[in-house]
């Protein structure tokens, strides 16, 4: 059988220290070999150690020359920040490995490791290298000696409010400048993600908050709150806009409507230089902004100066001008086209009396009040027709108009009612009565005057596949005595100038290709409600970024790649996040707005909701739980000298063929929370051995040795030995070799810091084995340490944060007894890594009954899985310390070298 | 006074790299001060102050410097040059600078460790060597190192069961194997252990196979009763002499060198815990009874029904004169917690004790003890301040014992047969040693370069140390170390070259009289007597030479130095650090 060559020799899976020995002694062989590590530097676990046992080598010094050796050796290749996905035996041997390489959002060429990006990231979450003692940035060199040393961004998926909003507004990056105090980049990013701040701010239903994590905690973020601080701050800081117009592409763009659709095409067209002008039918540009919603939940200085930001890019709004047919606009000269033209108005009732005097379209009505008419309900009774947000947009307007009474009747019943709850009971907060499951049967009036409408009782609104198909009882009846009759149950799109020209929907709609909403003609484009339909205002805005963004392809010459227009990554795991942050247990409660009370701010149209103040913004802020890690702030965009961030890199698949592969998969800390009896996770002077390690380390997290509930110099720690070994209890009978070491090694550290401190060891037996290791526990002893025999039952907290340690004496007259300690350390063990079989899908090397993978024979053939061509190093096979590692390691090279040699049929 | 003429200084391009260590230097050494002190030096082109200089990313920091600055020297101020000399030789290497213009100053171990308290003194201290450093650095001129071509033999000392599956390895690399045995049979210690531990295998059948399997190769060379009695040449092409059982010897080539000698169990004296009493073995005097009888359990015909073993016979002993039984054997709890679980399995009547201090059955071993305990065994920890005594009346063997458990209480036992718990100790290997003059540890075992990172390595390039020579271990254990030494020995020899440190001492013939000084100081015989001109003078073979200096002192003329320590350059070191600055 000949053999087909591979791209290299060796897969080695693990760069910790069995895995770079590996490497780097079947390089110096001469083997090609790959070696994969899915965290962003090579190194392990043994470069995160203090010193080692029993050399108290420095473990970054003796580390680095291996990390340095394997990032340069000619034979071998090394990919971090990877991962292989499965490993496919080939005929003819060897195998295919497929892997992906983790985007890190930041391009390793440019990287030079400079830490700016560090710096100004506005996110931090805790720092897995330093074990949770302290945290780290988003954007992040994972250790000061990190080979290779290039910053990687951790995105765990999009953030919730961020992959929710319709817009592609990034609230999780605004919210995290706002919490860094950098409010002015939060408003200018907002301006790149999409215009009308100001608007959103006040008027947006903030999907957002509905998606945001900590509402299954004390309450959402109030999101919207924290925009509206941002964009007042702003606005007040900067009364005109101080954006330039970039240089123009020489193409121009025709679009028809400034409402949200509309300008927001603009905005994001502007800004790619292409010269727009916008037509507009009204007085003045905004469409439903402007018209459609009353000024006491939209000041109309607000919607100007969002606008102003439009027009400070050079986009050109014609009003007055009303658009009659497309090809009017493609004659001026247009090299694309923007139809948002939005709704045209509400929909008709059809029953008797809809014409009568006194009864008005809710468009109609909403726009005379916002062209600030002299109109007036003073002493009249109101009925408002319709259970959505124009509803209660009229509603509440009569009120303020001086209406005496205002009730609304809608078919649905009150939870089906399709306006907002904050809206429904803010409105009957100021007095509107809502009669739910009714419909219109008919208005009436004498002598050309509206006296009443009679309702019928509506039973059901919607079918069983919930199409809209209402039900009535026409026998329960009811007369409501009125003024005026207000109908707000449905808007009609504005589409009827270009029934001829272009393709439509059959509900009246304008016919779209949903990706990049070009029409049935090339040139033209449509969006907002003219083609959906009636919908937010967030939503138009969205619609208006998309055809902007298909517009700029379009003029560009360039095809638009289905799903390119979504910048968002996978959501990130909300369950998870809220559990983890009940694991804290810190409670924050959200802050909440200032409101005019109900009865002063139906008297006029004054915006009646307050702003916060700057504490409140920031403490709001700081409920975010930066779900997704990165924030998408941009910061580190605007501070990395070398250009290297790139927040739109996805994930790379490689398949590599491969002769052998070597697992060094190493092995997996003990998680302490399983030993809920000692406290780990709860009392915060309760460490776990490897955390004890960082402390020590020279790159360690704080500056001192120090107990982390006080930041005071601990005087008396206790070490508590085999937490999660020989304990059938949390399912680990086995010895874990390297903790009695690790612990006695660091007691010696202690000794050495700190003067005048006790430490104290609650053990078994001491196991020093190794070579030199018992002398190193008997120097140990001599030092002073106390060694007391006995397991520990359980741990108590004091008042001050001390720790009452409950053991069994077995030596020292037996009986149970109590210690207090002000530090404790759990010493505690490994586990084998799981998950190596899963990289088989067509058959895996065969795990023993501890689930380490298995070596066929352990005595003479170290290193030999159960599957031919499969290796398996150092404490993937069974835990070992560094020495019986790089052993195990060169054993195992020995073994993949004869395999190759022998043309790798070895039996 | 006037200065000595000194011939005219040609300008150098160094640069300067002070490295903090992460503060191992910074704490103690004012790294800033040091760095814009030395950067007044005239050839000091560049200097900087890194966090961890042998970081990648330092590094590649200095490979730039190098290129753009055009540095014809460097010196990195940081650790011991054991640890990172050959990294920044390297790395002056990618830079294009020649790795023998590079300089390493230590001013960790020997400056900020050696002076935690004395920040001031520290400084000063590092500043001076720092001075030499670059002293020693206007002097270098570039090396190149020595390419020499490698022999692809091997010669394994020990047939053992490391040797022999090493052996195996070797020759699966496709490498000659010349395996040298002292006794009439290979197999070593397993040979005789009866069954073995985890695997419940017979240790004869084990050796066995390999034996069996190694006489199946063409590629090596079995050689019993033989011994090693003479080594010379260098790493890639030793050669060495063996003498067989026969009388004669047989000269070979060979590329590299594995020492697996083993361990030889420790001998307890007369009277040591009872030894020499009717009743009183050690481990494997019980494994070879075992051996021999599998299924019944006699001593001098008597049935045994208890069984009493003592551990740590010869392991963690107090330090004391020579020899250092400070360790611990490693193997025997895990040995006898399996002997005790076997032997309960066939005779589950049989009462087992075991008098203990630590039960070290580390990592999966510790299904054994757990075995042995759930078969029935009883272990009773003892203090080293208080051992157990082992005596003999006539009623039979008494062990008497302060049980730790019952605060201190007697406890006595009476045992049919006590079984002490031996360690391993050292092969005193007199002849092996005189050959290839390995260090050897204070525990009498070989001594590996760095024990957590380098384990079967020596300071001899091209010599190993693997399995018991090196220090106790199981059966596992000691076949990894030597399939290890396996692994380095390929690399060492597959390519077929190896690269020789070319800072090798040189003769000056026009200083050289021959005296012979040179020659006689050498334990390399590397220097020959050769005719220059007319007159004869002293010649170094820079193959063979390691560049220790020993000749450099022998000659009364100067004639010798070594390159890259040159006369001039340790003159200029030695006026830098006592130089008093203003």
């Amino acid at each position: 059988m000949t053999e087909v060559p591979k791209d290299y020799d060796v897969l080695v899976l693990g760069g910790g220290v069995g895995g770079m020995e590996s490497a780097l002694t079947l390089g110096d062989m001469g083997f090609r070999v790959l070696l994969v590590e899915k965290e962003p530097s090579v190194g392990g676990r043994m470069i995160l150690l203090s010193k080692v046992f029993p050399t108290l080598d420095c473990a970054s010094c003796i580390s680095t020359p291996k990390m340095a050796a394997v990032s340069n050796h000619p034979n071998v290749r090394t990919l971090v920040y990877s991962e292989v996905d499965d490993i496919e035996p080939q005929d003819g041997g060897g195998f295919l490995v497929h892997l992906t390489r983790k985007p890190t959002y930041i391009d390793p060429a440019k990287c030079t490791g400079c830490s700016q990006c560090e710096t100004a990231c506005t996110v931090a979450i805790p720092d897995e290298f330093n074990y949770g003692l302290s945290g780290r940035h988003a954007a992040h060199i994972a250790f000061p000696q990190a080979v290779p040393k290039k910053a990687v961004i951790t995105r765990t998926g999009s953030s919730p409010c961020t992959f929710t909003c319709p817009a592609g507004v990034k609230p999780h990056g605004y919210i995290s400048l706002v919490r860094a105090g950098k409010y002015e980049e939060a408003f200018l990013q907002h301006l790149e993600d999409a215009p009308f701040p100001g608007v959103l701010s006040r008027a947006c239903y903030a999907p957002c908050e509905e998606g945001c994590t900590r509402g299954l905690l004390e309450g959402s973020v109030n999101i919207r709150a924290i925009k509206r601080f941002m964009a007042d701050r702003y606005y007040a800081a900067h009364p005109e806009p101080a954006l330039v117009p970039p240089a123009p592409s020489g193409k121009k763009v025709g679009i028809v409507g400034s409402g949200p659709a509309g300008l927001s095409a603009a905005h994001f067209l502007a800004r790619r230089g292409h010269a727009v002008t916008v037509f507009e039918g009204d007085s003045e540009p905004g469409g439903i902004m402007r018209w459609g919603i009353p000024s006491y939940r939209l000041p109309k200085d607000v919607l100007a100066r969002d606008i102003r930001n439009v027009t400070a890019l050079g986009v050109e709004i014609k009003t007055g001008q009303r658009v009659r047919s497309v090809d009017e606009l493609l004659q001026k000269g247009f090299d694309a086209v923007f139809l948002a033209t939005g709704d045209t108005g509400g929909r008709r009732l059809s029953v008797p009396g809809e014409d009568l005097p006194g009864v008005w379209d809710a468009m109609a009505f909403l726009h005379e009040i916002n062209a600030r008419s002299s109109l007036s309900f003073h002493g009249k009774e109101v009925v408002v027709v319709g259970g959505g947000n124009v509803a209660i947009d009229s509603a509440r307007s009569a009120l303020r108009l001086g209406a005496k009474r205002v009730r609304m009747v809608c078919l649905e019943s009150r939870p089906e009612m399709p306006a907002h709850r904050w809206e429904i009971s803010d409105a009957e907060e100021e007095g509107v009565e809502v009669l739910p499951s009714w419909g219109v049967r008919e208005i009436s009036g004498e002598g050309g005057h509206l006296q009443s409408i009679e309702l019928k009782r509506c039973t059901a609104v919607f079918d069983a596949e919930h199409r809209f198909r209402p039900v009535f009882d026409e026998s329960t009846l009811q007369r409501l005595e009125t003024d005026i009759v207000i109908t707000a149950i449905g808007l009609v799109p504005d589409t009827s100038p270009f029934v001829g020209e272009l393709a439509m929907n059959r509900n009246g709609t304008i016919r779209v290709n949903p990706e990049t909403l070009q029409t049935s003609l090339p040139r033209v484009f449509a969006g907002g409600d003219a083609v959906s339909g009636p919908s937010m205002i967030v939503t138009s805005i969205g619609q208006g970024k998309r055809a902007a963004f298909s517009i700029d392809h379009f003029l560009r010459g360039e095809t638009m790649v289905p799903g390119e227009f979504d910048f968002r990554i996978p959501e990130a795991d909300k369950v998870s996040i809220a559990s983890r942050s009940r694991a804290l247990g810190t409670v924050r409660e959200p802050s909440h707005l200032t409101r005019t009370p109900a009865a002063e701010r139906i008297q006029s149209f004054d915006e009646y909701e307050g702003t916060l103040d700057e504490a409140a913004a920031r403490s709001s802020a700081n409920r975010c739980l930066d779900c997704g890690g990165c924030s998408d702030c941009r910061e580190c965009v605007a501070a990395c000298p070398a250009d290297a961030i790139d927040l739109g890199m996805r994930a790379r698949h490689e398949s590599l063929s491969v002769r052998t592969v070597a697992l060094a998969t190493g092995f997996t800390p003990f998680d302490a929370r399983e030993k809920p009896a000692f406290g780990y996770g709860r009392f915060p002077n309760v460490i776990t051995g490897p955390q004890m390690d960082r402390i020590l380390a020279p790159t360690r997290p704080f500056n001192a040795v120090l107990r982390p509930s006080d930041g005071k110099t601990p005087s008396n720690i206790a070490y508590v030995l085999c937490v999660g070994s020989r304990d059938e209890q949390v399912g680990n009978r086995l010895c874990s070799r390297v903790c009695c070491m690790y612990s006695v090694k660091q007691a010696q550290l202690l000794l050495g810091a700190l003067v005048s401190t006790e430490v104290t060891f609650y053990y078994l037996d001491i196991r020093a084995f190794g070579k030199g290791y018992e002398e190193f526990f008997q120097q140990t002893k001599e030092m002073g340490v106390h060694f007391v025999r006995g397991k520990v039952g359980r741990i108590e907290e004091t008042d001050g944060n001390d720790l009452i340690v409950h053991y069994e004496d077995i030596e020292g007259g037996g009986g149970q007894k109590t210690a207090r300690h002000d530090l404790v350390v759990l010493s505690t063990g490994l586990l084998p890594t799981q998950g190596a079989a899963a990289l088989f899908p067509k058959g895996a090397p065969e795990v023993d009954d501890h689930t380490y993978i298995r070596e066929v024979d352990a005595d003479l053939e170290p290193g030999v899985t159960t599957l031919p061509g499969v290796f398996v190093i150092g404490s993937a096979t069974a835990v070992r310390d560094i020495p019986d590692t790089i052993v195990h390691s060169d054993a195992a090279s020995a073994q993949i070298a004869s395999y190759l040699k022998k043309g790798g049929a070895k039996t | 006074m006037t200065e000595p003429e000194q011939a005219p200084k040609v300008p150098r391009r160094i640069g300067v790299v002070v490295c903090q260590c992460g503060g191992n230097i910074s704490d103690y050494v004012d790294t800033e001060k040091v760095r814009a002190e030395i950067a007044k030096d005239p050839d000091v082109v560049s200097s900087r102050v890194e966090m961890f200089a042998c970081s990648d990313a330092a590094q590649q920091a200095s490979v730039q410097e190098i290129r753009e600055k055009k540095l014809d020297g460097l010196v990195v101020c940081s650790c011991s040059p054991k640890l990172h000399l050959a990294t920044f030789r390297a790395m002056s290497a990618r830079a294009g600078l020649n790795p023998y213009e590079y300089t390493q100053v230590n001013i960790r171990e020997q400056c900020s460790w050696a002076h935690t308290h004395d920040r001031e003194g520290a400084t000063g201290k590092a500043l001076r060597l720092v001075r030499a450093g670059v002293a020693h650095t206007e002097g270098t001129e570039p090396l190149q190192r020595i390419r020499v071509e490698t022999i692809p033999q091997v010669l394994v000392i020990g047939a053992g069961v490391a040797g022999l599956r090493l052996a195996l390895a070797l020759s699966d690399m496709g490498l000659s194997v010349h395996l040298v045995e002292k006794s009439d049979h290979a197999g070593g210690n397993v040979a005789r252990w009866g069954t073995l531990f985890p695997s419940d295998r017979s240790g004869e059948e084990v050796t066995g196979q390999l034996i069996e399997e190694v006489r199946g190769r063409q590629n090596i060379q079995l050689y019993l009763r033989s011994e090693l009695v003479e080594k010379s040449g260098r790493v890639g092409a030793f050669s060495v002499r063996i003498r067989t059982g026969t009388g004669d010897t047989i000269p070979l080539t060979v590329g590299a060198i594995v020492v697996a000698t083993g361990f030889e169990p420790y001998q307890p004296a007369q009277g040591e815990f009872g030894y020499g009493l009717e009743g009183v073995v050690t481990l494997p005097e019980l494994k070879e009874m075992l051996a021999k009888e599998p299924r019944s359990l006699t001593y001098h015909g008597k049935e045994v029904r208890t069984i009493v073993y003592v551990y740590c016979v010869g392991s963690r002993l107090p330090e004391g004169e020579g020899v250092q039984r400070t360790y611990c054997s490693r193997y025997c709890c895990s040995a006898t917690s399996h002997v005790s679980t076997t032997l309960n399995s066939v005779h589950p009547e049989l009462h087992q004790f075991h008098l203990f201090r630590d039960i070290r059955t580390y990592g999966r071993y510790e299904s054994l003890y757990e075995g042995a305990r759930r078969a029935g065994s009883v272990f009773l920890r003892y203090g080293e301040e208080d051992p157990p005594e082992v005596s003999r009346d006539d009623q039979g063997l008494l062990v008497r014992l302060k049980d730790r458990l019952m605060a201190g209480e007697p406890v006595e036992i009476r045992p049919d047969l006590v079984v002490l718990v031996t360690g391993m100790a050292p092969r005193p290997n007199e002849e092996l040693n005189r050959v290839l003059k390995l260090p050897i540890g204070t525990d009498g075992f070989y001594r590996e370069i760095h024990v957590k990172l380098r384990p079967v390595e020596t300071v001899v390039d091209g010599v190993f140390i693997v399995g018991t020579a090196q220090g106790p271990k199981n059966v596992a254990e000691s076949v990894a170390s030597s399939l290890a030494a396996g692994s380095k020995t390929g690399a060492l020899l597959l390519r077929g070259h190896v690269e020789l440190d070319p800072q090798v001492a040189r003769v000056d013939p026009t200083l050289c009289t021959w005296c012979g000084e040179c020659q006689a100081a050498c334990p390399y015989g590397a220097i020959d007597r050769v005719l220059y001109g007319d007159k004869e003078v002293a010649q170094v073979s820079p193959v063979l030479c390691k560049g220790e200096g020993g000749c450099v002192s022998a000659c009364p003329k100067q004639a010798v130095s070594v390159l890259g320590y040159t006369h001039s350059q340790i003159t200029a070191m030695i006026d830098a650090l006592a130089r008093e600055e203003a």
